[in-house]
């Protein structure tokens, strides 16, 4: 399936900020603008930067569409970046239009609740997204971190070359394939909807945050029931941090859970990749094509 | 040949669907019938289910509880394998006319696929419970159209019946009245947000998170031309917003013929999180564009006022500005 890459970003290109989901304080945007600034680019804040919200959303669903959208059409931006997720992008999804961002494919940047911005760029217009870091992963210090600028390598159009440790549950192999992905809880919520992705032949990426142990086994099981690994090339597995237990304990870490799980597939699967809602979160490109080599010693993704 | 012929002939004649064509009612439970308990999610104590043994028997059923009731396998009723072997030893053995589960919590779906279901489809019998039971309903309703009861569970059924409250009470009769046949009716008080109509339609649903987490799967329900209903408890606000949103993005509404809103035991909102909207808003917004009646409050869910419901089975859902009448229709 052919892809479109929106064009890469050149110094002086302009990157929007925008707040589709929920609130983000403008004082913790500040460090991420200087270091795009630092960076060579210019920043434009959109309204939903500076929101006067005063619930969980960064502005109605009214005023988030607005600036989502005109962030898309504006020709001018020639990448989006969300500065949080949060929840708020199924309110909207359905009544953006793409017909501008069609003609005129732009970066589309971030991750968590952005997994259905991703997932529905991808499955309805085939062009490729930037899965990276938002906002607050500048603060405290860590604007130089390999994650953040594997951002910065991503908008110039750097290949990736990611490596990471074994880990005992790996399943060893080669692959190649698109990589699609994002947020287990919300892939699993877009199954059956206008935004779900198909993954025959592709390398799955998964990650979450903050879910119970038996949920994330029950979203995996979807995953498997609703035939998303059926014809899946590779797997990427990510953190799933500050996971919940619940008062008599499943007695499994989730690791294991996943395992469990999906480890009875062929296909090749790296553990602990970083990927998630911690600093570890490298940026991948959605739709793009990736080499997934799994080896006793390492595992390698990589851009081709 | 003479079915092949036979078939685009009901087609054109047929007022209503092959899946309606097909669904079947379990036989209702007589005298002396037995009702299987067993644990096909979390796990429950022997002790535990005397209350529900003790008053089933008063009724005059005689009571099986299968290997899984006392086992524990962390927050389970027992392995994986435990629980299916007791669920399948239930729907096989010809003398169990009913199956209530224990207790939810979480473990169904582990083992839905790995059920046999050739017996109970000759010999359909009721499977009864609530929450991650909903599994268990799903799948039968949109596999093999046979109905069930979506009701309180074994834990929900009082230690002592004098000393029980009459919602209590009433619900654990309205188990035994749908058990025995008795044609269900639930007036219930209107809600300010309802939206007034009459509906027909088989009846269908459960706990939301459930059904969410069925779509694309072959348990996954079909709603055209049915009333769903749904409950959910501990979910944030915006969790239940965005199961909201799944129910409608994923078709559910579209053709839908009434929504009945159970209870919502909503996870308080994280300070400075404050969603700003409440569950009637939240499902007012999703059915603007629709026609259907939708009812709110009504006495299902997780907690005391959980009434029998017959899923799979036709009912008319009559919302008024003065009432709400759930009437089982055959």
């Amino acid at each position: 399936m052919r892809i479109t890459i929106p064009p890469y970003l050149q110094k002086g290109d302009t990157i929007g900020l925008v707040a589709p989901a929920g609130f983000m304080p403008i004082e913790k945007i500040q460090t991420c603008i200087e270091t795009l600034d630092a960076w060579g680019f210019n920043v434009q804040m959109g309204t939903t930067t500076h929101s006067s919200s005063q619930n969980y959303f960064s502005g109605t669903d009214e005023e988030r569409l607005a600036d989502l959208q005109n962030m898309l059409d504006d020709r001018k931006i020639k990448a989006a970046l969300c500065v949080r997720g949060g929840y708020g992008v199924s309110r909207i999804i359905d009544r953006i239009n793409f017909k501008k961002f069609i003609k005129h494919p732009k970066w589309v940047i971030g991750f968590s609740d952005i997994t259905v911005l991703h997932s529905h760029i991808f499955s309805r217009y085939k062009i490729a997204s930037l899965h990276a870091p938002m906002a607050a992963a500048f603060n405290d210090g860590e604007f130089n971190n390999p994650y953040i600028l594997s951002l910065k390598d991503a908008l110039e159009g750097k290949p990736a070359h990611y490596e990471c440790k074994p880990h005992p549950f790996n399943k060893t192999g080669e692959t190649k394939g698109q990589v699609v992905g994002g947020n287990l809880s919300l892939l699993a919520h877009l199954i059956g909807t206008d935004s779900d992705i198909k993954t025959r032949n592709k390398i799955l990426f998964l990650e979450d945050v903050g879910e119970y142990l038996y949920n994330v086994d029950r979203l995996l099981i979807q995953l498997k029931r609703s035939g998303k690994l059926n014809k899946l090339a590779g797997l990427v597995i990510g953190g799933f941090t500050d996971n919940k237990d619940t008062e008599r304990p499943f007695g499994k870490s989730v690791y294991d859970i996943i395992y469990e799980q999906l480890g009875g597939f062929k296909f090749p699967i790296c553990f602990d990749f970083p990927v998630s809602h911690a600093k570890e979160n490298f940026a991948l490109k959605i739709g793009v094509k990736y080499k997934l080599s799994v080896t006793d010693n390492a595992s390698v993704l990589q851009e081709i | 040949m003479i079915a092949g012929t036979a078939v685009p002939f009901k087609k054109t004649f047929a007022a209503v669907s092959d899946e309606e064509l097909n669904y079947k009612i379990p036989a209702y439970l007589k005298n002396g019938d037995s009702i299987g308990i067993t644990s096909p999610a979390g796990f429950i104590t022997y002790e535990e289910i005397q209350p529900a043994t003790q008053l089933l028997q008063s009724w005059g059923y005689k009571t099986h509880a299968g290997d899984t009731i006392g086992k524990r396998n962390f927050t389970f009723g027992g392995t994986d394998e435990e629980r299916l072997n007791d669920l399948q030893k239930m729907l096989d053995d010809p003398k169990i006319k009913a199956i209530m589960c224990a207790r939810g919590g979480y473990g169904s779906i582990r083992i839905i696929d790995r059920l046999n279901w050739t017996k109970f489809k000759l010999n359909p019998k009721w499977i009864i419970g609530f929450s991650d039971i909903t599994v268990l309903h799903n799948h039968i309703h949109n596999n093999f159209q046979i109905a069930s009861i979506h009701s309180k569970m074994t834990n929900s059924f009082p230690d002592d019946w004098n000393l029980a409250e009459p919602i209590q009470i009433e619900t654990i009769i309205s188990i035994r009245d749908a058990l025995s046949g008795k044609r269900m009716k639930y007036p219930v008080v209107a809600h300010p947000s309802n939206k007034q109509g009459v509906a027909e339609g088989v009846l269908v649903g459960g706990n939301l998170k459930t059904i969410e987490t069925l779509t694309g799967s072959s348990s996954d329900i079909k709603t055209g031309g049915k009333i769903l209903f749904v409950e959910d408890t501990g979910e944030y606000l915006y969790s239940i917003d965005r199961m909201f949103w799944n129910l409608k993005r994923t078709g559910k509404l579209t053709n839908l013929k009434g929504l009945i809103v159970g209870g919502f035991k909503v996870k308080p909102d994280d300070l400075g999180e404050e969603f700003g909207k409440t569950v009637e808003d939240i499902v007012l917004e999703k059915v603007k564009d629709f026609k259907f009646p939708v009812c709110f409050g009504f006495p299902v869910g997780h907690q005391k006022n959980n009434f029998a419901l017959k899923c799979g089975i036709k009912h008319r859902l009559s919302v008024t500005e003065k009432e709400v009448i759930l009437t089982e229709i055959i």
